[in-house]
C-alpha cells in the first residue's frame, strides 16, 4: 500500500457518491479518486478525476481497466425515478448498468475490492417478518415489488462474480432509507409534508438513516470490507406514530386500501413515480435489520440511533414547515371570548 | 366550586384562566404544549400531571424499545386488562415464584382463544401483579394477526412479537422472559369438545431456541381460557373471506355480531410450573432431534397433568 490506493465511484453525481468522494478526497492513503457518472456532481469536488460516461453503455469497459483503480465503488444504484423519467429507467440504470459495470471489472486485473450502495428493500415489508432481519435471511420472504426484484437480480450478479473472483473482496451493503434535512428524498419529502398520510390501523416500526451516518458508513467499508452482504442501520426503531410527533407533524390515516392511490398520485408530486408500491408496503408494515455485521465487522458505529436520526432531522428541518399553521391564539381567543 | 369526589376538577373560571396563560405563552413565543404546562402551574396537580404527560407524549418525548414495546401505554391499559383479571375471570394464580425474576427466560402454556391472545395478557397480569419482582414478559403472536389493522399496532406497544425463532432468539439474547404458544393456530382452533387436550407441540423450535440462547422452560397450564369462545364449528366461507387460517363458530358469534366477541366469564386458574433447566445440554444440542424432541415432550406433558389436576382444583367453569 506504499503507493495508496485507487478508487473509482460510480454514480458520482448523486448525493451520496458527491458525499463519499468529498469525504475520500480528505484521506491521505488514497492515491487517486475518479468519478463516474452521466453528470457532473452539484458539489465542487477537488482532487477527483470526472470521468463522463454512461455506466450503461459499454465505453465502461474501455475506461476503467486504464485507471488501474484496485476499490470500486458502485453508488449508480437508484432507489427511485429521477423527476418526470418512468420506473423503466431505474431497472435499466440499476440491472443493465450493474451489468456493464461488472464486464468491466473484469477486465480490470488491477481490482482488490467492489462495495456496493445497495438497499434494504430486499429483504421486503411483511407483517409477520422478523422484527430484525439478518444477512442470511435476504431472499426468504416473496419478492414482490419490481424494486425488489430488481435489487435481489443485481446482489446475484454480484454474488456470482464474488463466486468467480474469489481474491476480489465483494462487499453489498444493504442500506435502510436515509433521512436528512439536506436531502431531496421521496421520503424525506413525504415526512415534509404538512399533514402526513399514514394507514389507518397500521404503525409500522422504522429505520432511518441518518445521511451522516449513511455516508460515513459507506467510507469506513471502503476502508474495511468484509466479504458479503452487511445491513447499514441505526441501532434500534421508531414507530410512524413517534416520529410524526418527533417532526411535529400531524399525521392523516387514511384506510389502508386508499393509501396505495393517494400515495402514487401524491408520489408524482414527490417524484416517487412508480416506486409508491415500495413505500406503501414500508409504511404500512416497517422493517428492521440488524447492524451487528457493521458494528463488528466493518467497525462502523452509527452516531445516532434511530429516534436519535429522527430528532437531528426535526431539529434542522424546522423551517421547511409548508402550509398553514393552526394558530393557537386564536383559537382561545375564541372559546375564551366566547365565554365573556 | 371544584367538584370533590377523589380527584378535583377545575372550575369554568380555572379554566378560563389557564387558557388565558396558554395564549400568554403562545404570545411570548413558545410552543403551544410549552405554554399549556408553563400555564398549567395553577390547576390541581393531578391535572397538571395529565397535562405534563400528555404534552410529553405528543412531543414524542417518550420511550419504545426496538420491537415497538411502549411500557407508559402497557401502564395505561392495565386497568382494563386488571378488570378481566379480577373481576370478569376472576383468575388464581399459582406458582408464580417459580419464574425467573431476572435474566431470559421461555414461559410455554397451551393456548387458546382467538387473534387476540387473552391467554398471554392474563399470564402477564399474572406476572405482573403477583410477583414479588413484577417485569413486563413478551409474547409470541400468531403471524396473521400482525397484518391486521389496530390489531398488530396494539399488540406490538403491550409486547407482541410475530411468532419466529429469529425474534425469538433475539428477544431470549436480551434477556427479556418470553411467553410462547407451541400448539399455535392448532390450539386456538380446537372445537370446545378438545378444550384442555394438548395438540401437537409443532415441530419444537421453542425447545431449539431455549437451548441454542440457554434459556430456562417454564411450562405454563393456564385454565380458564378454552372456555371463553366455545368453538362449535367453523366456517370456511368466512375464513376464505377474510383470508384467517380459521373463523370459528361460537354460541354467540357470528350472530351476535361484534357483541359475540365478548369473551365469557369463565374462572381461571393459572399455574406456573417448575423451569425446566436446559442447561445440561450444550447450544449444539439444538439440532439433535432426540434432545429436542424428548424436551419438547417433557413440557407438553408437564403442561397436560398440570391442566387436568387444575381442572379438578379450579371446579365449576363459570361459577
Amino acid at each position: 500500500m506504499a503507493s495508496g490506493r485507487r478508487v473509482l465511484i460510480t454514480g458520482v453525481g448523486s448525493h451520496w457518491g458527491a458525499e463519499l468522494a468529498r469525504r475520500l478526497e480528505r484521506d491521505p492513503g488514497i492515491s487517486y479518486l475518479a468519478g463516474i457518472d452521466t453528470a457532473r456532481p452539484h458539489a465542487e469536488l477537488g482532487r477527483t478525476d470526472f470521468i463522463e460516461a454512461d455506466l450503461r453503455s459499454p465505453v465502461v469497459s474501455r475506461i476503467l481497466p486504464g485507471t488501474e483503480v484496485d476499490t470500486v465503488v458502485h453508488c449508480g444504484i437508484l432507489w427511485y425515478p429521477e423527476p418526470g423519467k418512468p420506473a423503466s429507467a431505474l431497472h435499466e440504470i440499476n440491472v443493465i448498468g450493474t451489468l456493464q459495470l461488472l464486464a468491466a471489472c473484469e477486465r480490470t486485473p488491477t481490482l482488490e475490492r467492489i462495495v456496493v450502495r445497495g438497499s434494504a428493500a430486499i429483504y421486503g415489508c411483511e407483517g409477520a417478518a422478523p422484527a430484525f432481519f439478518t444477512e442470511p435471511l435476504a431472499r426468504r420472504l416473496p419478492l414482490r415489488t419490481r424494486f425488489q426484484r430488481d435489487i435481489s437480480e443485481l446482489e446475484d450478479y454480484f454474488e456470482n462474480f464474488a463466486r468467480r473472483h474469489p481474491e476480489i473482496v465483494c462487499c453489498m451493503l444493504r442500506f435502510q432509507p436515509e433521512i436528512g434535512p439536506d436531502l431531496d428524498t421521496p421520503l424525506v419529502r413525504y415526512l415534509s409534508l404538512p399533514v402526513v398520510p399514514t394507514q389507518l390501523g397500521f404503525d409500522p416500526r422504522l429505520q432511518l438513516l441518518h445521511a451522516d451516518d449513511a455516508t460515513g458508513a459507506i467510507e469506513a467499508a471502503v476502508r474495511r470490507p468484509v466479504r458479503g452482504a452487511v445491513n447499514v442501520a441505526p441501532d434500534g426503531a421508531i414507530s410512524l406514530s413517534r416520529l410524526l410527533r418527533i417532526v411535529r407533524r400531524p399525521g392523516l390515516p387514511i384506510p389502508h386500501p386508499l393509501f396505495g392511490p393517494a400515495l402514487s398520485r401524491l408520489g408524482r408530486e414527490l417524484g416517487a413515480g412508480a416506486l409508491y408500491g415500495d413505500a406503501v408496503r414500508l409504511l404500512r408494515f416497517g422493517r428492521g435489520v440488524d447492524n451487528a455485521r457493521l458494528r463488528e465487522e466493518v467497525g462502523y458505529d452509527a452516531r445516532f440511533d434511530a429516534a436519535g436520526a429522527i430528532r437531528d432531522f426535526a431539529g434542522k428541518a424546522g423551517g421547511r414547515r409548508v402550509g398553514p399553521r393552526l394558530h393557537p391564539a386564536s383559537v382561545i381567543d375564541r372559546i375564551v371570548g366566547a365565554r365573556g | 366550586m371544584a367538584a370533590a369526589r377523589g380527584t378535583t376538577f377545575p372550575g369554568p373560571e380555572a379554566v378560563a384562566d389557564f387558557l388565558r396563560g396558554v395564549r400568554v405563552g403562545v404570545d411570548s413565543g413558545l410552543d403551544p404544549l410549552a405554554a399549556a404546562q408553563r400555564a398549567a402551574v395553577e390547576l390541581p396537580a393531578n391535572m397538571r400531571d395529565g397535562i405534563d404527560i400528555v404534552a410529553r407524549r405528543l412531543r414524542g418525548e417518550y420511550d419504545e424499545d426496538e420491537w415497538g414495546f411502549d411500557e407508559e401505554l402497557a401502564e395505561a391499559v392495565f386497568p382494563l386488562f386488571d378488570f378481566l383479571y379480577t373481576v370478569w375471570w376472576r383468575v388464581e394464580a399459582a406458582g408464580v415464584r417459580n419464574v425467573p425474576s431476572h435474566g431470559r427466560a421461555l414461559l410455554v402454556a397451551n393456548h387458546a382463544g382467538s387473534i387476540f391472545p387473552f391467554d398471554a395478557s392474563m399470564m402477564t397480569m399474572a406476572v405482573m401483579k403477583e410477583h414479588p419482582l413484577p417485569r413486563w414478559p413478551r409474547f409470541m403472536v400468531l403471524d396473521w394477526a400482525f397484518t391486521l389493522p389496530f390489531l398488530s399496532a396494539f399488540m406490538r406497544r403491550v409486547g407482541g412479537v410475530p411468532a419466529g425463532r429469529d425474534n425469538a432468539s433475539r428477544l431470549l439474547a436480551q434477556d427479556q422472559m418470553l411467553m410462547v404458544f407451541p400448539e399455535g393456530v392448532k390450539g386456538t382452533g380446537k372445537p370446545f369438545s378438545q378444550r384442555y387436550r394438548l395438540q401437537r407441540f409443532g415441530r419444537g423450535g421453542f425447545v431449539e431456541v431455549a437451548l441454542r440462547t440457554g434459556s430456562p422452560i417454564v411450562p405454563v397450564a393456564v385454565v380458564g381460557s378454552e372456555e371463553i369462545y366455545p368453538k362449535l364449528g367453523e366456517s370456511r366461507v368466512l375464513a376464505r373471506a377474510t383470508g384467517a387460517p380459521f373463523v370459528p363458530v361460537t354460541p354467540t358469534f357470528p350472530w351476535l355480531g361484534a357483541l359475540g366477541l365478548i369473551p365469557l366469564p369463565s374462572r381461571w386458574r393459572i399455574e406456573f410450573c417448575e423451569p425446566i433447566d436446559v442447561s445440561e445440554h450444550a447450544p449444539e444440542a439444538a439440532d439433535d432431534r432426540r434432545v429436542v424432541f424428548d424436551l419438547s415432550e417433557q413440557v407438553r406433558e408437564t403442561i397436560q397433568a398440570k391442566l387436568y389436576e387444575s381442572l379438578v382444583e379450579r371446579g365449576s367453569a363459570f361459577l
